[in-house]
């Protein structure tokens, strides 16, 4: 759960307009108005920061929830 | 006056008695400095009028003497910094083509690597007086020469004749109202322009100098109490390391100053303001100009309305911005005045840089409503971010703000999607425990999405210049 709590920080800190009882793991890219490639490049780079990974290209691009982006940080640690 | 030598001649005249330097180990008063100067002058009159002669000095009274004695010989004093390595030391000996290289004691093991048997090299010791010195440097003359940085590119020669030197003086007296009742403090290498344009300052007004050999903050508190001094001129980060938590004291020895002056593209507002608070009448200004073309805007923080802005053109200085070939209100900024070199040692680089008197500064500015200048960052360091300029300072800046954190250089990252992205290189402060994510949620919040760094990179020192700047252009 620690680990769902951290991913979960990373999402609200990346869209800090996004209200906490708004957030849910399936809602995707297309549903947050301020999710573009800039905000994916934030996402990302504030989740390899965090817990010292490295995402390949393919994975950048198939991360577009709070869930896909669960499981890949799951994937390398 | 005319010559920088004129300067001492009539503070000698008009106070003999005073002291002029003070130094760790001595204090010589203006007829003591007057004499060491003639007796040096006098031993270089065996030299070509003209010649080069390199000085290889800490900041103490045999600087000032060996300086002085050169350029009232009508020699050239080419001024190498204390921190330089071998290697740039014989491309600097070796693109000035000295007759004589002398050193302080501590320094000779440097010059003795020389290899020429045309070029002598002594210690300020080995140096006595012959005759009397009967040769003077005309206004046109050089008097002195500077290689730059190099924080862009390969160092460039930069002579300054006496005209020009007289000319940024007169500037910096009248602007910042210098006068022989004021007692400076000087923690600045006086081989740069900004310690050395501070001696000149003091010669030419018949101040007292303290010469700091190091930037050591509780001697430069001891100096200030001690002389009741009235000004002091430090880098910014010196004066950030003075008001922060770590010197408690600081308002009480400050408070009295009658100013702080600085000199920077950008001086944190923070400390602007807790400079201010603690001088109880004094002001904090800062300057902005290049070797090449020294003090060219003087800035005064007597509001915090222009908090972020360098000033206005000096007198008889004229600025314009180019971009594209074409004045612009965003652009390159270009000097013209007295205080612009003529062109660079052996005319290299004398081309690209100057244009019909105006010196191209590939420092980025704007210009307000009001005339007041802001440096933005360097023409070749912006960021392209799919087509979006960003300029590295501004990410700095918003990420300096945070505790915790020495310095931080912002340079482009190629990127396959946006061409260019930011990547950051942090130095931590000692026992720092900020994070990467510290970093970049304060940038998120801070701010817009494409300008939040994509990398950050924590590292222990920066590549850095023989004065000690960081060389950005290696981190790139």
């Amino acid at each position: 759960m620690v680990l769902d709590d951290d991913v979960k920080k990373i999402f609200l800190e990346t869209f800090p307009a996004l209200p906490e009882s708004d957030f849910q793991w399936g809602k995707t890219q297309k549903d947050y108005e301020d999710w573009d490639s800039f905000a994916q490049l934030n996402l990302i780079t504030l989740a390899e920061a965090k817990f010292e990974i490295t995402f390949s290209d393919d994975e950048v691009t198939s991360i577009s929830s709070a869930k896909n982006l669960l499981d890949r940080i799951k994937s390398h640690i | 006056m005319n010559t920088i030598a004129d300067f001492l001649k009539n503070s000698y005249r008009a106070y003999p008695d005073k002291i002029a330097i003070i130094d760790n180990n001595s204090k010589l008063t203006y007829s003591e400095l007057n004499q060491g100067v003639n007796d040096f002058s006098s031993f270089l009159n065996k030299f070509p009028k003209n010649s080069v002669i390199s000085l290889l000095f800490d900041n103490t009274h045999e600087f000032v003497i060996s300086y002085l004695g050169t350029i009232s010989s009508g020699c050239i004093a080419h001024l190498i910094p204390t921190g330089i390595s071998q290697k740039n030391l014989m491309g600097q000996i070796s693109s000035a083509k000295p007759k004589l290289v002398l050193s302080s004691e501590n320094h000779f093991s440097k010059i003795a690597e020389i290899e020429s048997k045309i070029i002598e090299k002594l210690r300020f010791s080995e140096v006595k007086k012959i005759s009397s010195n009967d040769r003077k440097p005309q206004p046109s003359d050089y008097a002195y020469l500077i290689y730059t940085s190099g924080t862009t590119s390969s160092p460039k020669g930069v002579p300054i004749t006496h005209s020009n030197c007289v000319f940024t003086t007169t500037n910096i007296v009248r602007t910042l109202q210098y006068s022989q009742d004021d007692i400076d403090v000087l923690p600045l290498p006086l081989s740069h322009s900004f310690g050395l344009g501070c001696l000149h300052t003091s010669l030419y007004v018949g101040s007292t100098l303290i010469i700091h050999k190091t930037v050591e903050i509780p001697q430069i508190f001891d100096s200030i109490k001690n002389y009741n001094a009235t000004t002091l001129a430090a880098i910014p980060s010196t004066l950030s390391k003075i008001v922060s938590n770590g010197f408690d004291d600081s308002s009480n020895i400050l408070s009295n100053l009658r100013l702080i002056i600085t000199n920077s593209t950008f001086f944190p507002p923070e400390t602007i303001k807790k400079l201010k608070k603690i001088l109880k009448n004094g002001k904090v200004a800062t300057y902005y100009g290049l070797t090449e073309a020294s003090r060219s805007t003087f800035m005064i923080f007597d509001d915090d309305n222009k908090i972020e802005s360098v000033g206005k053109p000096s007198d008889g200085i004229s600025l314009k911005l180019v971009s594209n070939n074409e004045e612009s209100t965003i652009g390159e900024v270009w000097i013209k005045g007295h205080n612009v070199i003529e062109k660079y040692w052996n005319e290299e680089h004398t081309k690209e840089n100057l244009d019909d008197g105006w010196l191209k500064t590939s420092d980025l500015g704007k210009i307000d409503d009001d005339g007041y200048l802001y440096i933005l960052g360097r023409v070749d360091d912006l960021i392209n971010i799919s087509g979006e300029k960003v300029y590295p300072q501004e990410i700095e800046r918003v990420v300096k703000v945070l505790t915790g954190i020495d310095d931080v250089i912002a340079v482009p990252m190629k990127h396959e999607v946006f061409g260019e992205v930011v990547k950051l290189f942090v130095k931590k402060s000692i026992e720092s425990n900020i994070s990467k994510t510290d970093i970049l949620t304060h940038c998120i919040k801070n701010l817009e999405r494409f300008k939040v760094p994509a990398k950050i990179e924590f590292v222990e020192d920066f590549p850095r210049t023989d004065y000690g700047k960081i060389k950005r252009f290696m981190l790139k």
